[in-house]
């Protein structure tokens, strides 16, 4: 095993050890490897063949590895050739509670899930006598702060998209006042023109990723290859703060910075001119655009600002969401003085959909947020036996507690290889950690490595290395992950 | 013994409506729910474990013979003993628990899972993209027409320029061209705001949101009897496909793509001929335009072939077909390689669908192929067409425009105004049918694929006692 073995064994060290062997992973998992199991090389000869015959069907060009899932197993992920990962990306950040979860399992055998998932309702006109309660015993009750009511939907995209929709349906009846919508309207609007079509806007940030259909993809700004040649609207972006690291050093630096932005979103905004923007989106954690931060106050001065030119604020914690920071969501982190009127979810929770507590976001007449299935009982399913778990298991905690493990050797770790990994973050956040590489290709170069030693990991922006393990992720896979970055590192 | 008695042997002979019952369960549970979920638009409160065939079962103890089917999503009736197997097999277990980034880390099941899907795949067709519902497959279908569009331009594969990668990354062109998608007046392809600006259903579905300043051409109103309107319906055609070559020629940025259901659901089921859409096929390939087909509600065996537009033998077929409600997965068929697009990452998201949701389309598609559940929805739609034709001749007023001949189940008709069609949908329920209403004053027939006869004779039974009273 790849386990330090300089440490004292301490009393401190011994109840950690402790703690450790009755972590939820060696509980759930028992068979779970202790380190990598590499047999050849990743992809291999079995996977190679696999991939090349699924490019017959299906656009596999951006495939990592063929995998087989029914052995991969909590923390790992195992290939079609048996070689099996530490997986510290996980799905994209969609896996919660490892590879094979016995509670999972459980919930896809019962007989609800089964007439969940061959009775598909559509929701909204014939709701199921049972939805009601599998809310209320998981996706609400993970509900954030101050959030009572959902919206269900299928994936991140949609999440968002309805809750764009929930935005402008409620800024249009906030013009119109009591009365109905008029002739003009009613007209226009079946030729996509204003009045009836908004000219409304969503601001979202630079660097920002909310999805990729039309509406969530006109707020994405991460990378070009997401956006080209793809209709947009002319929605406006405003700067994120770009923080300088580590920021116990930078403190000025970075309250400057975060008030150059503050002051760029306001001017936007009144640039924008009077009721011209309907909502903002923001995600706790810019993800793909990099793992960019800011801080409490920051987004405070964001909620300050939006309340002051009643202008929505949507929190986008696809991917933020559901522990992965050491809070259940990652805006609690900010203590806001009133919450977001929206938070989406999708990823971690594999229902999606948007919280809200204004009533007045669900839109006065019927079928206008609506659509055929309005979202998936069989994932409301699985969304509440992961909220069961996480909260039977204290994960939240517990990923607050191995995220700090993990950065603090991170960080010392890497003062060792300074000129290939700078910027370390997410400090307080969990496992949610990233840094960078010196160039893109010093990256790609990295995460091969890191493949061929047993270590599935991600990127992110342009030369990030973004850490996204799963709830079940414990000191000892932290153990495991610092060897083999080490190695790696000690051999570019 | 029949496909529906084989499957469900305790399928209900009749609808049980209790007479004392005012649906005061239905009532509670809804006023619960919509405490946390807006259920303004529920018709009542479903118990789908006492569901069974062709009825769905309510929480005040009624049972109805449902020919809406969860607005046509339900294929194989409620409880399918079949996919039942399927939802409890090793397969799906794993699907639902280890739900893969599919672009990334494909199961080493997805190839097998893909190529089952494809055995239903429209003739002309051997490739498919999944998504998770009807907007999000022909929004996913927008973009490669869009890529694919640019991409003829540029050249398949080469490089983008600094000019065009600057300016996406401000929602401008040309990075963000202004391209356009013609969709027809009365259409419905989704809510999400793409998908949005291509519906033109009612006001209801669109107000308030903003949309693409994209064109709409005009579907065909026919006259029914068809058989008594060729000249005229003809006409229809012409005057309709002049349009759509209009606008085509003059709106005010290039049209990459054309999109059309075989025939317009939410809108009113509004049927177009196979000369008319022939008629599309010419001018989009004249105009170097892709047709995208909309098959979300027609497609999956309701109109008595697997796909509604396989009626028309179009030649060359549809660039893309989308798909989802019976089918429980979602996405488009395709058959052109270059319609994948150019670099990876550009037709990508986290899921890319759902290995469950496609593994529950491969056993639909089994079973109807296997029991040959299309030809079955065809003879059974005859049977209910012609018993309506007579009820027609008795109730004229109430039975306008009846249409669907020859499309199996798919079958519509009007009444004389939103209220009396809204006042007939109520009394049917009453006298035990769960059915459904489109447009403004229309009636729609989704049941689902296991209707027979002897449904038939309790719907056009339940049909006559209504009107009867009226």
């Amino acid at each position: 095993m790849l386990r330090s073995v300089h440490r004292t064994t301490s009393a401190a060290r011994i109840a950690q050890l402790a703690k450790r062997y009755s972590s939820y992973a060696s509980s759930v998992f028992p068979d779970e490897p202790s380190v990598p199991q590499l047999k050849t090389e990743v992809p291999g000869p079995i996977g190679t063949q696999l991939n090349t015959n699924l490019g017959d069907v299906f656009d596999n060009r951006a495939a990592y590895f063929v995998t087989d899932y029914y052995n991969s197993i909590g923390n790992y992920i195992s290939d079609a050739d048996g070689n099996k990962l530490l997986d510290v990306y996980m799905q994209i950040a969609s896996i919660g509670l490892g590879y094979n979860n016995p509670a999972l399992k459980q919930v896809a055998k019962l007989d609800e899930m089964t007439t969940a998932l061959i009775n598909r309702p559509a929701l909204a006109c014939f709701p199921g006598v049972d939805y009601q309660k599998v809310l209320e015993d998981g996706i609400l009750k993970a509900a954030p702060p101050g959030m009572t009511k959902v919206w269900t939907a299928t994936t991140g995209s949609d999440a968002n998209e309805t809750a764009f929709k929930a935005a402008f349906m409620l800024q249009a009846a906030r013009d119109r006042g009591s009365r109905d919508f008029n002739q003009q309207e009613l007209i226009s609007v079946m030729n996509n023109e204003a009045p009836g079509a908004s000219e409304k806007c969503i601001l979202s940030f630079d660097k920002a990723f909310h999805g990729r259909l039309f509406g969530s993809l006109s707020t994405t700004r991460s990378k070009a290859i997401h956006k080209l040649d793809i209709p947009a609207f002319p929605w406006p972006k405003a700067p994120f703060p770009a923080l300088k690291y580590p920021l116990k050093d930078f403190e000025n630096e970075n309250k400057q910075e975060e008030n150059r932005c503050l002051e760029q979103l306001e001017d936007i905004i009144v640039g924008k001119g009077k009721g011209n923007i309907a909502a903002l989106i923001v995600e706790p954690v810019q993800s793909e655009g990099g793992d960019n931060h800011a801080s409490a106050s920051f987004f405070q001065g964001v909620r300050d600002i939006t309340l002051k030119h009643n202008i929505f604020m949507i929190v986008d914690e696809v991917q933020t969401g559901v522990a992965a920071t050491g809070k259940f969501w990652a805006h609690e982190h900010w203590n806001l003085s009133t919450p977001p009127d929206m938070v989406t979810f999708s990823k971690k929770f594999q229902a999606a959909g948007f919280y809200f507590r204004d009533p007045e976001l669900q839109p006065r007449q019927a079928y206008r947020q609506f659509n055929t299935w309005c979202g998936d009982p069989s994932k409301a399913l699985i969304a509440r036996t992961i909220v069961q778990e996480i909260e039977a298991n204290n994960l939240v905690a517990a990923t607050a507690s191995v995220g700090d493990y993990l950065f603090n050797n991170l960080s010392s770790l890497f003062e060792k290889y300074p000129g290939h990994a700078s910027n370390i973050r997410g400090q307080n956040m969990g496992t949610f950690i990233a840094w960078d590489s010196p160039n893109a290709d010093h990256r790609a170069k990295f995460l091969l490595a890191c493949r061929a030693k047993g270590v599935n990991i991600g990127g992110c922006g342009e030369a990030a290395i973004r850490l996204r393990p799963s709830l079940a992720f414990n000191e000892s896979h932290a153990d495991v992950l610092c060897g083999i970055i080490e190695n790696v590192l000690g051999e570019m | 013994m029949s496909i529906c008695e084989k499957y469900f042997p305790r399928e209900p002979s009749a609808p049980v409506v209790s007479s004392s019952s005012t649906g005061e369960a239905s009532k509670a549970e809804i006023k619960t729910l919509d405490k946390t979920f807006d259920s303004r638009a529920a018709y009542f409160v479903a118990d789908y474990q006492k569901s069974e065939g062709n009825y769905i079962a309510d929480v005040d103890g009624n049972l109805y013979l449902d020919v809406y089917a969860q607005i046509a999503s339900i294929p194989l009736g409620y409880n399918n003993p079949e996919l039942i197997k399927t939802a409890k097999s090793d397969k799906m277990i794993r699907a639902i628990v280890d739900r893969p980034a599919m672009g990334n880390f494909p199961g080493a099941d997805l190839k097998e899972i893909t190529l089952k899907l494809l055995e239903f795949a429209p003739k002309g067709q051997d490739k498919l993209w999944s998504g998770l519902s009807g907007a999000d497959a022909v929004e996913l279908a927008f973009k490669a027409v869009f890529f694919w569009y640019q991409s003829k331009k540029r050249g398949y594969a080469k490089p983008f320029t600094a000019e065009e990668n600057e300016s996406v990354m401000k929602n401008q062109a040309p990075g963000s061209p202004e391209l356009a998608i013609l969709s027809f007046e009365r259409s419905f392809h989704g809510r999400l705001f793409a998908s949005g600006s291509t519906t033109c259903s009612k006001p209801i579905h669109k107000m308030d949101l903003p949309s693409f300043k994209w064109p709409k051409a005009q579907y065909p109103s026919y006259k029914y009897p068809l058989e008594e309107h060729k000249e005229e319906n003809k006409r229809e055609d012409e005057r309709c496909l002049k349009i759509v070559e209009d606008i085509f020629s003059t709106w005010k940025c290039p049209i990459a793509g054309l999109l059309i259901e075989p025939i317009q659901s939410e809108g009113g089921d509004n049927h177009g001929s196979a000369e008319f859409f022939q008629g599309l096929r010419d001018i989009t390939i004249k105009h170097g335009a892709l047709l995208i087909m909309d098959e979300v509600q027609t497609g999956v065996g309701a109109t008595g072939t697997f796909w509604c537009h396989e009626h028309f033998n179009l030649s060359p077929p549809p660039d893309l077909v989308t798909f989802s409600k019976k089918f429980q997965s979602a996405g488009y068929f395709f058959h052109d390689p270059e319609l994948v697009p150019d670099f990876a990452y550009r037709q990508f998201n986290t899921w890319c669908g759902d290995p469950a949701r496609m593994i529950l389309a491969g056993a639909i598609g089994d079973e109807i192929v296997k029991h040959d559940l299309a030809a079955k929805a065809q003879e059974v739609g005859d049977y209910l067409f012609k018993k309506l034709e007579s009820l027609q001749s008795k109730y004229p007023k109430y039975l306008q425009n009846l249409r669907g001949k020859n499309r199996a189940t798919f079958i519509a008709w009007d009444l004389p105004s939103g209220d009396a069609r809204n006042k007939f949908l109520s009394d049917m329920r009453a006298a035990g049918v769960n059915i459904g209403g489109c447009a403004e004053a229309s009636v729609r027939l989704r049941p689902t694929l296991v209707f027979e006869q002897k449904h038939a004779d309790i719907l056009v039974a339940a049909i006559e006692k209504v009107l009867g009273s009226y």
